[in-house]
């Protein structure tokens, strides 16, 4: 725990920004990271390329989880002693309320970080925190350092 | 009985799917309507890379991929009129990874429909369904009808698509 508080100190957003771009799907996310005291909060960008319900209108829920997918990641590897991109193994997702043309945001939690698993939870939500757009449950494989 | 012909239900999705910006931003296309079972297409693209060092795609354009087919899927169900259905839940199983620079397939159908519920579950591969990539599977709730009346007059079972 003290470990993982030391290195999300020491990962500043610039070298987040770093990763963020190693990624091309994140980028084609125009997802953001900033670091809010001890937290990151991830963003998703209001952009009508997300849309997928023109009527309402309402993000595209599969994007909404992608998005959720990538903060998790992230979160992740701001975690590891040495970076590197984790793996998914699965990931399950609760759509609680369409998500609106808005920018979304999410937060991830740690559950258990194991010694090559580990179970984490996301949190979307636009307009307040209290009114979650979806939550999720992802199970990564944290490649060991060599 | 169906309540739908394999090329009125190819009709229909076509027209949901092509209804969707974003499914249409990622070119993902109706592939093919077999029996209750739905595939869809969505053709490699480098911006939905993952990890560019190996070029695979990112598990969450795969979430996009299997969301919008299981979600189609819901109206291509025998056992119940076509409806509009808002997702509960999705969870994804990664299998294995889509290689870089290969098309990717979602195929989907409902399982069992309920009077509110609709479950459904979806594989994803890439070279043949005997290698799945991803298996998906999630519930759909049931809120109103689709109007079908805009729909091709008259099929009597005609195209199978």
């Amino acid at each position: 725990m003290t470990q993982a508080n030391n290195i999300q100190n020491a990962f500043s957003p610039a070298t987040l920004k770093l990763w963020l771009q190693k990624i091309p799907y994140a980028v084609f996310l125009g997802m953001k990271a900033e670091l809010h005291k001890t937290d990151f909060l991830f963003t998703l960008p209001k952009d009508e390329r997300f849309i997928g319900n023109p009527s309402l209108p309402a993000l595209h829920g599969g994007v909404v989880g992608a998005f959720m997918e990538q903060a998790a990641a992230l979160q992740l590897i701001v975690s590891m002693d040495e970076p590197r991109l984790p793996k998914i193994i699965n990931f399950s997702l609760d759509y609680l309320r369409p998500a609106r043309l808005h920018d979304t945001y999410a937060k991830c939690v740690l559950n258990r970080q194991g010694r090559f698993i580990t179970n984490i939870t996301v949190t979307a939500w636009q307009e307040q925190l209290d009114q979650p757009n979806a939550i999720a449950r992802a199970h990564f494989f944290t490649p060991q350092p060599t | 009985m169906p309540v739908l012909s394999s090329s009125q239900k190819y009709n229909l999705v076509t027209i949901m799917n092509n209804h969707i910006p974003h499914g249409k931003l990622l070119g993902i296309e109706v592939d093919s309507v077999d029996g209750e079972e739905l595939t869809l297409k969505l053709p490699y693209q480098a911006a939905l890379v993952g990890d560019s060092d190996s070029g695979t795609l990112h598990g969450g354009a795969l979430t996009v991929l299997l969301d919008q087919t299981l979600g189609i899927a819901t109206v291509c169900s025998d056992t119940t009129e076509p409806c509009f259905s808002p997702t509960l839940d999705l969870r994804v199983d990664h299998l294995g990874v889509a290689p870089a620079g290969m098309d990717v397939f979602a195929c989907a159908k409902v399982y069992k429909s309920t009077r509110k519920i609709l479950f459904v579950e979806g594989f994803a591969y890439c070279e043949s369904k005997d290698k799945p990539i991803a298996r998906a599977t999630g519930s759909w709730v049931r809120v109103g009808d689709v109007d079908l009346s805009w729909l091709v007059p008259g099929d009597q079972g005609g195209v199978i698509t």
